[in-house]
């Protein structure tokens, strides 16, 4: 510690003795700023007064504190204007510094602190998506679906899967095309099945949906890459979505889940990721056309 | 030294020790445009913006018969395929998802202006893809370089809006980059068409 900070509480100390001592002998020494002076003095002499100070006193006169001679001497030297700011009863000056301070940084590690709690929370795509009501992640209930044999995961001809619409697996060599298409008869589950391994939300509805419906679900498909959207005879529900490994079957196209479950899977729900949507079959067949030999393509 | 300077002190050793736990936490990581800047959404709907011309340039390499409109459909497919891959590869490293909530566009100001239903502006819609991918032919060599024009001057609103607002050093190179590039082959797909004998859609 400094010199400074050593005499800042005694300072303190001073001011509140300087009170009694006046009350002791209000007339003595006439002019307030005298009374300081006085005070200070004595009190640094009951304090036990530092070697300095003492020594810097002569005679012990009043108004010799600090080692300043001016007031005994006859107006000799500067006023003794911070003795008078020091005589009151609390010193406020550090507490607000200190306060202000402390507030200060207390504010900074408190707004810190929330960013990145408010960061963390956002949670993964998973978690996004484990978060949508009646979402099926069969990546965790039915591992094995996704597990290829020594076959590869390329395979021609019609192909029988586990779900209706499929959710992954083996698929035709080639992808349906999903920058956004709208097929509006039934296409191969055979190659829409690899257009999902390459990220896209596949969007389904059973043929028999009406126009409106059909549009609203255009509205959230056309234009935006890794997604695509058919019909799908046979659905047991109207509307049907998948991305790989993922199914979430809803009743109308206003369900606030179809774009949470768009938002949470487009391009993250894959096994390669930035795979393209484009070059893929732009053809709507329910069979898949069989364009490629088996395991010819990525 | 008084209680109250004490406690004083200790208030203000706290206060610092926790400033300073949060300045390493915030130091210590690289810095992170946050989810609704210019640069997030500049890569996500770049990134959109870019599948398509790789999609058209795909296309014209395979079936395009004038030999420079083949490469230049093939030069543009890698091109962009590859800032398509720098783009994604920021997002992973920023912590978010490679596609956003909402409406494309929203980072840049005015952008839904530019927004026709979800096409961000330049981009074809899909009949206009599916007559490129079966035309044959000349026509298809033009198609293509009308449709890829028009997806060139488009994409540079969204290029001049990156530039405009978006901080992070890396996004603000490769915009400029961008920038050059595709005008200097927008000055190319003209003299092109010109040569064909077409003009502009």
């Amino acid at each position: 510690m400094s010199t400074g900070d050593v005499r800042r509480p005694k300072v303190n100390e001073i001011s509140t003795k300087a009170v009694a001592a006046d009350g002791d002998k209000p007339d003595a020494t006439g002019p307030k700023s005298s009374k300081a002076g006085a005070s200070k003095s004595t009190s640094s002499a009951k304090s036990g007064g530092s070697a300095k100070s003492g020594a810097s006193r002569p005679g012990g006169k009043p108004g010799g504190g600090k080692g300043t001679p001016g007031r005994a001497s006859g107006g000799k030297g500067r006023k003794p204007v911070t003795p008078v700011k020091v005589n009151q009863g609390v010193n406020w000056g550090p507490i607000a510094m200190y306060g202000t301070a402390g507030l200060l940084a207390l504010l900074i590690v408190g707004f810190g602190a929330f960013v990145l709690i408010r960061e963390a929370s956002k949670g993964t795509w998973q978690e996004r998506a484990a978060a949508i009501p009646g979402i099926q992640n069969f990546l965790t209930s039915n591992p094995d679906w996704f597990q290829y044999g020594t076959e590869g995961n390329h395979k021609n001809g019609v192909l029988e899967y586990k779900t209706a619409p499929p959710v992954g697996g083996v698929h035709n060599p080639v992808w349906q095309n999903c920058n956004g298409d709208v097929y509006t008869s039934p296409i191969a589950k055979e190659q829409a099945t690899h257009s999902m391994e390459h990220g896209a939300v596949w969007v389904t509805y059973r043929p028999d949906l009406p126009q409106a419906e059909i549009d609203a679900l255009k509205s959230k498909v056309e234009g935006r890459t890794y997604t695509l959207m058919s019909p799908y005879p046979g659905l047991d529900k109207p509307i049907s979505l998948q991305a790989w490994g993922y199914q979430l079957k809803v009743d109308n196209a206003s369900d606030e889940r179809i774009d949470e479950f768009i938002s949470a899977l487009r391009q993250n729900a894959t096994v390669e990721e930035n795979a393209t949507c484009g070059n893929g079959i732009t053809d709507a067949t329910e069979k898949p056309l069989d364009l490629q030999p088996d395991n010819a393509t990525g | 030294m008084t209680t109250r300077t004490k406690i004083l002190g200790a208030i203000l050793s706290v206060a610092l020790l926790g400033l300073g736990v949060l300045a390493g936490a915030l130091l210590a990581r690289p810095s992170v445009p946050s989810e609704d800047s210019a640069d997030v959404g500049f890569a996500r709907d770049m990134s959109e913006h870019h599948a398509q011309a790789v999609e058209m340039g795909m296309i014209a390499y395979q079936n395009a018969v004038t030999p420079a409109v083949r490469t230049l459909g093939g030069d543009i497919a890698l091109t962009q395929q590859g800032q398509f891959g720098m783009m994604q590869a920021w997002l992973r490293d920023w912590g978010y998802g490679p596609t956003g909530e909402g409406k494309p566009m929203a980072w840049m100001k005015d952008g839904e202006s530019y927004l026709d239903g979800n096409r961000m502006p330049g981009m074809a819609t899909r009949e206009e893809i599916n007559q490129l991918r079966s035309a044959k032919g000349k026509d298809l060599d033009i198609l293509f370089l009308q449709l890829m024009l028009r997806h060139h001057v488009g994409g540079r609103h969204m290029i001049d809006g990156a530039l405009a607002e978006a901080s992070d050093p890396e996004v603000l190179r490769l915009a400029e980059q961008m920038k050059q590039t595709q005008g200097t082959e927008v000055a190319v797909i003209e003299g092109m068409l010109k040569d064909l004998g077409a003009k502009p859609l």
